[in-house]
């Protein structure tokens, strides 16, 4: 023996946070060997269609569905009629899967069919026989909200018109309304007319945010299937797993004990798959039914029609400052086009306010959004969650009032930036924040400053080509968002006799890189490889409990669980080995897959020997660990105030764009942006996250516009909906500013919406910069542009409605 | 969306036309127009679907006398990639590298897209502006009949051409260039890649001393047709291509165009957008 190998092993200390760690279900996606739902059949399964409306607002006189019964190959074929037991559904409960003696817009579901294959259910549709009462179509919010509107859910009343008397209580679906206003929200803190009377500068001005839709690349679908002891199997792409559980439950009226949803690799979410859809709880009658499982999924253009979309939004801001540049007040007044159903878009101003509010320093707020029922799409949950709205407003402002009092845009920005340690009139309250740090860096990587200069006084100069360059900042939640009771999240952990861990956690793998960073989370607290852990995260059968995908969550909420799960493996396993080898605890750590000594990184044992010795004993122990986290924030009071978040994220975007004069074509020439994300877990992941994010703006920005004309929607298709395309995508600089949040799993926040929030807004900040002229309205389509370098476009103003 | 009963793949341009006779056929190509059409229900598939990819008299392109021949199978990749077409006729490669996606580009073929007749047909505009003709082939009788007639006439609505139901697209033919030759095409959209046109231009002469003569343009997206535009070309004959003149011009073709609304545009943007982009595609000319 020589003396080299009498040498105790050393291993170096390692880190697998910041790291470039490509996401885990990468080879399987980019070979093609992903199973999505649309790949999964089961046995004996049944393809399910449904049948919309031909009208947008009409009542529904009779449906004939006797050929459509009749036609071989049909198994089943429901209507309203034939689910006595309907109950409403979505944010409000204002509407019936499927409809119920009228129709209110064009995705409206009116029959369903289960066939032996999709031909045949979509030829039995075809069979299907309506008679429709055209109704007059109310598609502008502005008419929706007017006195004596025609209702879009009026109150029932008796044959001879008088009011029915129906029981206080009773969902919208039940008993209407007697307006069209779906949700109201008010809020405020300080006084406007002080803010306002000490103000030096003020602006007012109305902007118009428009439809886009997710465009997820997999499209919507699920399978149903009852077992024999009448169990429900669900195969599902929600974000929300264990909510909609007991909401599928309380909709088909049984036991949520028996009900179990298996998410397959969901081809994309951002927010869409965040509520139950009529065609979810149409799938579970179809299988209930047929006593077969059903399958159903969207077509594209089904995809388009009866998805959600983001909010549309028409805002009147009024803003005012101090010569000095200090913000004086904000107010602001919201019309929510609801659409015909109540879904999550309707609740968006929960995040718009926090942007009025609390972005920068605003001594005194007001706030308003009334949300009207129309004939229209219904908005949903999108990445960012009103905040792109909010800001396309606030940052525009910034830049008018800094040019307003002859002050540097930039400098106006620092000047009411927040941050460590305020607490903003909205209650929420800024531990770790990296505002002014993200604004700086932009600036200073894009050499804001200077170009801005350069460009303004280029405007007069021959050439159709103009350079801009605009800034625009955010804030959104980074530590969760207690929106429920609960924002916890929980992890079970196993160790197997190799030293493998397999962590079983809450959290929903949407496409975001979740699995990967919860694993690199894992794998860094107990010293083992990435390549050392399975994750499951797909089965409420086995996962523990969670509230879902949403509010740029996971990694902060599921990544702090699982840090606990595995803190408390670690101390199990360090507690076995001080034992067995006689040294103290707090002199062991684990690392590479070895138990060193902590201070020389010497080898006392490997891992995986330490757990066979575990489990090969008469008194055997397994390292099998649970978590729960509760991250320290609180559920808002009545008047939306309270620190919602645990942390919050920051973030500051440049975007530099071409405007030809000629054409109104903008190119967006390049995007730098600085993000507060607390601190880099997944390197790869976050720049993949981030570039998504910014390309989702600049869609959002230029090119994208779902066409809406009197409710019927112009545009169900990737030939006539814009999305991106590679070549358009600009060059991007993106720095990360580490705060390193005191609460974060390793000082990380969320920033999966932050990205897209800001492009607009920028954007719109940069073709001022480029051209001289404000874009009020999105998006910057050549014509809208060219209209508004030409003078072509009437001023946006939308008079603020009032509460009475 | 059909009544397909049959499926075909002649491998003779004899056998092809021959089927056509009984006019209800569907002929198939690329299928990067027809399949998404007939899958959204604007077109149905009649009784034969007949597949034309195996018919050797339908590809190639050569050079034949004073002509370039392409023939209706060629994909815009091949017609993008070929020398001939690269030498001669650069404006129908700028139309090519302008057209859909590179995916699209490898199944479509120069037949399909002026079949399909859209208004916005991208390799249509540098054809007309090239004094393109098309090649038919029908079986009137026993025997192969073959006509050709200039493109500029083929076309009568979106969709709609003067072929019959029992004639094929065998090719295009495409006169060689005279010396002096200018042409441009624009297309305008979007975004630069996979989109429909706006409005595309086209505009070709022969340049001496700084006169345009023998002047073709043509406008897409701005009438139920690809078109040509008498009034401009007209106004344009003969000129110098000075400012005034590039000024005088472009007001001519604003006001000879009659575009409609619709989800890309309005007719007063197209307006704006056949002026400023004729001004300054003229202005490049002058400038060559």
């Amino acid at each position: 023996m020589n003396v080299a190998e009498k040498k105790a092993r050393v291993i170096e200390p390692d880190s697998l946070i910041g790291k470039r760690i490509p996401k885990m279900d990468a080879p399987e996606k980019a070979s093609g060997r992903t199973r999505y739902i649309h790949d999964i059949n089961l046995s004996g399964q049944l393809h399910g269609k449904i049948l919309r409306s031909s009208r947008i607002h009409a009542l529904i006189k009779s449906i004939d569905v006797s050929a459509a019964r009749a036609l071989p190959g049909v198994h089943v074929v429901i209507t309203a009629a034939d689910i006595p037991d309907q109950r409403p559904i979505g944010v409000a409960k204002d509407h019936f899967p499927l409809k119920v003696g009228r129709v209110r817009s064009q995705r409206d579901e009116i029959a369903a069919v289960a066939a032996e294959s999709e031909e045949i259910a979509e030829a039995a549709l075809k069979l299907i026989k309506v008679e429709y009462e055209d109704l007059p179509v109310i598609s502008d919010p502005e008419q929706a909200i007017m006195p004596g509107a025609a209702l879009i859910h009026p109150e029932p009343h008796g044959a001879d018109g008088s009011h029915l008397h129906l029981k206080q209580g009773m969902s919208i679906a039940h008993k209407g309304k007697p307006d069209n206003i779906a949700m109201r929200f008010d809020y405020v803190h300080g006084d406007v007319v002080q803010g306002e009377a000490e103000s030096d500068v003020v602006v007012e001005d109305t902007f118009k945010l428009h439809y886009v839709t997710h465009c997820c690349m997999g499209v919507s679908g699920m399978i149903a299937e009852f077992d024999a002891s009448g169990n429900l199997l669900m195969y599902s792409n929600t974000q929300v797993p264990f909510l909609h559980k007991r909401e599928f439950a309380d909709y088909l009226n049984m036991d949520p004990a028996r009900i179990r949803i298996i998410q397959p690799p969901i081809g994309g979410g951002f927010g869409s798959k965040l509520d139950i859809y009529p065609f979810e709880v149409i799938c579970l009658y179809l299988a209930r039914a047929a006593k077969r499982p059903v399958k159903m999924l969207f077509t594209r253009e089904e995809e388009f029609l009866a998805s959600p979309t983001r909010q549309p939004v028409l805002l009147t801001l009024r803003s005012g400052c101090k010569k000095d540049g200090t913000l004086t007040f904000r107010q602001v007044h919201t019309l929510h086009d609801n659409g015909a159903y109540t879904s999550w878009g309707a609740t968006t101003p929960f995040v718009m306010m926090q942007t009025f509010s609390s972005l920068y320093r605003v001594p005194h707020c007001d706030y308003h959004t009334a949300a009207v029922y129309t004939n229209n799409p219904y908005a949903g949950s999108f990445r960012g969650y009103g905040n792109l709205q909010a800001t396309f407003a606030i940052e525009q402002h910034m830049d008018m009032l800094a040019e307003k009092i002859g002050m540097d845009p930039l400098e106006f920005r620092l000047k009411n930036a927040q941050d460590a340690g305020e607490t903003t009139g909205q209650g929420m309250s800024f531990k770790s924040c990296g505002f002014k740090d993200c604004i700086t860096t932009a600036a200073r990587r894009s050499d804001y400053s200077r170009k801005a200069r350069e460009n303004a006084a280029n405007r007069g100069k021959p050439g159709n080509i103009k350079r801009g360059i605009g800034m625009a900042s955010m804030l959104h939640v980074g530590g969760g968002a207690k929106i429920y009771p609960s924002d916890g999240c929980g992890t079970i952990l196993k160790m197997d006799d190799f030293a493998n861990v397999t962590l079983i956690t809450g959290a929903s793998e949407i496409g975001q890189g979740s699995e990967t960073v919860l694993s690199q989370l894992v794998c860094e607290e107990l010293g083992l490889p990435i390549s050392a852990i399975t994750v499951v995260n797909n089965d409420t059968a086995i996962t523990p409990w969670d509230v879902g995908v949403h509010a740029s969550r996971t990694t902060f909420i599921a990544g702090n669980s699982a840090i606990g799960a595995a803190k408390k493996a670690k101390s199990k396993i360090l507690a076995v080995a001080a034992k067995k080898y006689d040294v103290a605890e707090d002199e062991l750590d684990l690392r590479g897959g070895f138990v060193i000594q902590a201070a020389s990184g010497e080898v006392v044992v490997e891992l995986s020997k330490l757990l066979r010795n575990l489990h090969f004993q008469d008194k055997a122990e397994l390292v099998m660990t649970t978590f729960y986290y509760e991250p320290p924030s609180v559920h808002q009071d009545k008047g939306f105030k309270g620190d919602v978040s645990a942390a919050y994220a920051w973030g500051t975007q440049v975007v530099e764009v071409e405007v030809d004069t000629d054409t109104g074509q903008v190119r967006m020439t390049k995007v730098t942006g600085a993000h507060d994300v607390g601190r880099v877990l997944n390197r790869l992941g976050i720049e993949g996250q981030i570039e998504g994010g910014v390309v989702m703006g600049q869609g959002y920005a230029l090119t994208e516009d779902l066409l809406i004309q009197n409710g019927v929607m112009k545009n169900p298709n990737f030939r006539d909906y814009k999305l991106v395309t590679a070549p358009e995508i600009p060059e991007m600089d993106i720095a990360f500013i580490e705060s390193m949040d005191g609460e974060g799993p390793q000082g990380a926040k969320g920033v999966g919406e932050a990205p897209s929030i800001c492009i607009a807004a920028a954007t719109a900040n940069a073709i001022a910069n480029a051209t001289g002229v404000r874009m009020y309205e999105l998006p910057f389509t050549p014509e809208k542009v060219y209209r508004a370098l030409r003078g072509q476009t009437p001023k946006l103003y939308w008079k603020p409605w009032k509460a009475d | 969306m059909t009544e397909l009963k049959h499926y075909f793949a002649p491998t003779s341009l004899d056998q092809a036309v021959e089927c056509l006779k009984d006019g209800d056929v569907t002929i198939l190509a690329g299928g990067t127009d027809l399949t998404p059409q007939s899958q959204a229900g604007r077109i149905k598939i009649k009784h034969t679907l007949m597949n034309i990819r195996h018919i050797p008299q339908l590809t190639g392109i050569t050079l034949e006398g004073r002509e370039i021949r392409i023939g209706a199978l060629a994909t815009i990749t091949e017609i993008m990639e070929h020398p001939l077409v690269r030498e001669h006729l650069p404006v129908l490669v700028e139309a090519c590298d302008h057209f859909a996606s590179d995916q699209i580009r490898n199944a479509g073929t120069i037949g399909g897209n002026i079949c399909n007749a859209s208004p916005a047909g991208d390799t249509l505009i540098p054809l007309l502006v090239l004094d393109a003709s098309v090649e038919l082939a029908s079986m009137p009788e026993a025997k192969l009949y073959r006509h050709s007639m200039p493109l500029s006439t083929f076309f009568v609505g979106p969709g709609k051409t003067r072929k019959s139901l029992c004639e094929l697209v065998t090719g295009v033919r495409i006169p060689l260039p005279a010396p002096g030759h200018v042409a441009r095409f624009f297309k305008l959209g979007t975004r630069p890649a996979l989109d429909i046109s706006t409005i595309s231009i086209g505009v070709a002469g022969t340049l001496k001393d700084g006169v345009l003569s023998n002047a073709r343009v043509a406008f897409g997206a701005v009438a139920p047709t690809p078109t040509r535009a008498a009034q401009t070309e007209q106004a344009l004959e003969g000129q110098r291509l000075d400012a005034a003149t590039i000024e005088r011009v472009a007001a001519v073709a604003r006001d000879e165009v009659k575009p409609i609304d619709d989800v890309r545009a309005t007719a007063w943007y197209r307006k704006e957008m056949i002026h400023n982009i004729t001004k300054r595609i003229l202005s490049h000319v002058a400038q060559a």
